[in-house]
């Protein structure tokens, strides 16, 4: 190999080098998310990142603009997109705009039915904070909720700390709730008792070692 | 006054590829996506290495994908591979713009087969981040993404890629590093649209080499008096045929191999 060209390979391998561990740092440094909300249908995540291409059609066909693109802070996530409930729920469109639009199967069109859509579920984390369970009549994400006395039913009892007045407890039913986070931005809470997590909680091998 | 008819043509085809990128915010039906993937008046448009990774990274390629991904490369396949790049890419259009900067003119440059290392590194990444790793980090996608959603963070990518265009190396990200330019090289090796050369019109002026950022593929035809650019780096932009003062250049359709 001549000199010349053993140079200009030399400095081509380099300059691959340097995007890829540009690329690469850009993405570790922002890849904090614990998990993502992503538009109906979509598949499980690690083959969700492998599917999206990233083109943002389903954020395009959006009538309500709920979906928005993950930008560098997203890190690996970065171009994909993601609804973020508390801001911009998803409406869950009857047609599915955005599954219709999908050109690489990252979000399944084997989804036909809106309702059948599960991109998380609903969890009422921040139980102590729950107007309802304090014993007020507050009941706003239950009165929200599409799937009104199935995904969120209102279970009452006593309360005990009166023990005169009844509690009348919000409870999200798994098998029925889409994770569609309309109840996550209605939470009259500054910081919402009832938000969107993922289907599968973090497994407990979490907790190993 | 001298009109320089290529590039005025090629500005109007890059503008209105930025206006169509400009269209999904105005809710206009006229054309949804990006670069990556589209719908053009319902006409379906793939990027073919965005298909080709996920092809690497799933075994497999959703329909809707694939046919627009064949339909683009046969398309780029047909005009010159590369054309994409002189008269499509946004990014293209951008660092095109800054290269009008005379400084930029005296620069050094890398070689251009670090595109196809890019190729391979993008590939290879790919696989072991289990994403389309082109797709993730494309700075042709974070314009686009800044085009149709509005300027973000990401934008700061597309901005140390211009620094090091005006600063350090020229053209280097379009000469040097772009991934899916190597993979359209690899398209126009076979086109058969091709830049004509006229050798006995030509006074060897240089002023075609001096107008063109990948100026090595004018060396087929001035050096070794081939008849055509012969090289799949050409991107068709025209800025040679502008140049040349006694039209020894010329754009053409011939058999791809001869």
């Amino acid at each position: 190999m001549s000199e010349e060209r053993r140079r200009a390979v030399i400095t081509g391998v380099r300059a691959a080098l340097t995007g890829a561990a540009a690329g690469y740092l850009l993405l570790r440094s922002g890849s904090g998310y614990a998990w993502l909300l992503r538009p109906p249908g979509a598949v499980e995540e690690q083959e969700f990142l492998r599917k999206c291409i990233r083109c943002g059609r389903c954020a395009q066909s959006c009538l309500y603009r709920a979906v928005d693109m993950g930008r560098l802070d997203a890190g690996i996530a970065l171009g994909t997109p993601v609804i973020r409930a508390r801001k911009n729920p998803c409406r869950l469109c009857a047609d599915l705009p955005c599954v219709k639009a999908c050109p690489s199967g990252a979000l399944d069109p084997q989804l036909q039915d809106a309702v059948k859509t599960r991109i998380g579920t609903a969890v009422l984390v921040e139980r102590q904070e729950c107007l309802s369970l304090k014993g007020l009549r507050c009941e706003v994400c239950y009165r929200t909720c599409p799937l009104l006395d199935k995904a969120i039913t209102i279970e009452n009892y006593l309360n005990a700390r009166t023990g005169r007045h009844a509690i009348f407890e919000p409870v999200v039913h798994k098998e029925h709730c889409t994770g569609c986070g309309i109840c996550e931005q209605a939470c009259v809470l500054d910081r919402p008792a009832i938000v969107v997590g993922p289907l599968q909680p973090p497994s407990e091998s979490l907790y190993e070692g | 006054m001298k009109v320089n008819h290529w590039t005025l043509a090629r500005r109007v085809v890059q503008l209105t590829v930025i206006g169509l990128l400009l269209t999904p915010c105005l809710g206009w039906g006229l054309f949804q996506g990006n670069l990556q993937s589209a719908s053009l008046l319902g006409l379906k448009l793939s990027d073919p290495l965005a298909a080709l990774q996920v092809l690497l990274l799933t075994g497999t390629v959703a329909l809707p994908l694939l046919g627009g991904a064949l339909l683009v490369l046969g398309g780029y396949g047909l005009l010159g591979g590369k054309t994409f790049c002189g008269w499509v890419c946004p990014l293209g259009l951008v660092t095109d713009v800054f290269e009008y900067l005379p400084s930029t003119r005296q620069l050094r440059i890398w070689p251009l087969r670090g595109k196809m290392i890019a190729l391979l590194v993008v590939l290879l990444l790919s696989l072991t981040l289990k994403i389309p790793a082109f797709e993730t980090i494309s700075p042709i996608g974070i314009v686009s993404r800044a085009l149709s959603f509005g300027p973000a963070s990401d934008l700061l990518l597309v901005a140390a890629i211009l620094l090091v265009e005006v600063l350090l190396v020229r053209r280097f990200w379009c000469r040097s590093l772009c991934p899916l330019g190597g993979f359209y090289s690899l398209a126009g090796r076979v086109s058969p649209l091709r830049i004509g050369y006229r050798a006995e019109a030509c006074t060897h002026c240089d002023r075609c080499r001096r107008s063109c950022f990948v100026f090595e593929v004018l060396d087929a035809p001035l050096v070794e008096g081939t008849s055509h650019v012969v090289s799949g780096e050409c991107t068709r932009c025209g800025a040679c045929l502008d140049a040349c003062p006694t039209g020894a250049l010329n754009m053409r359709f011939q058999h791809p191999l001869k």
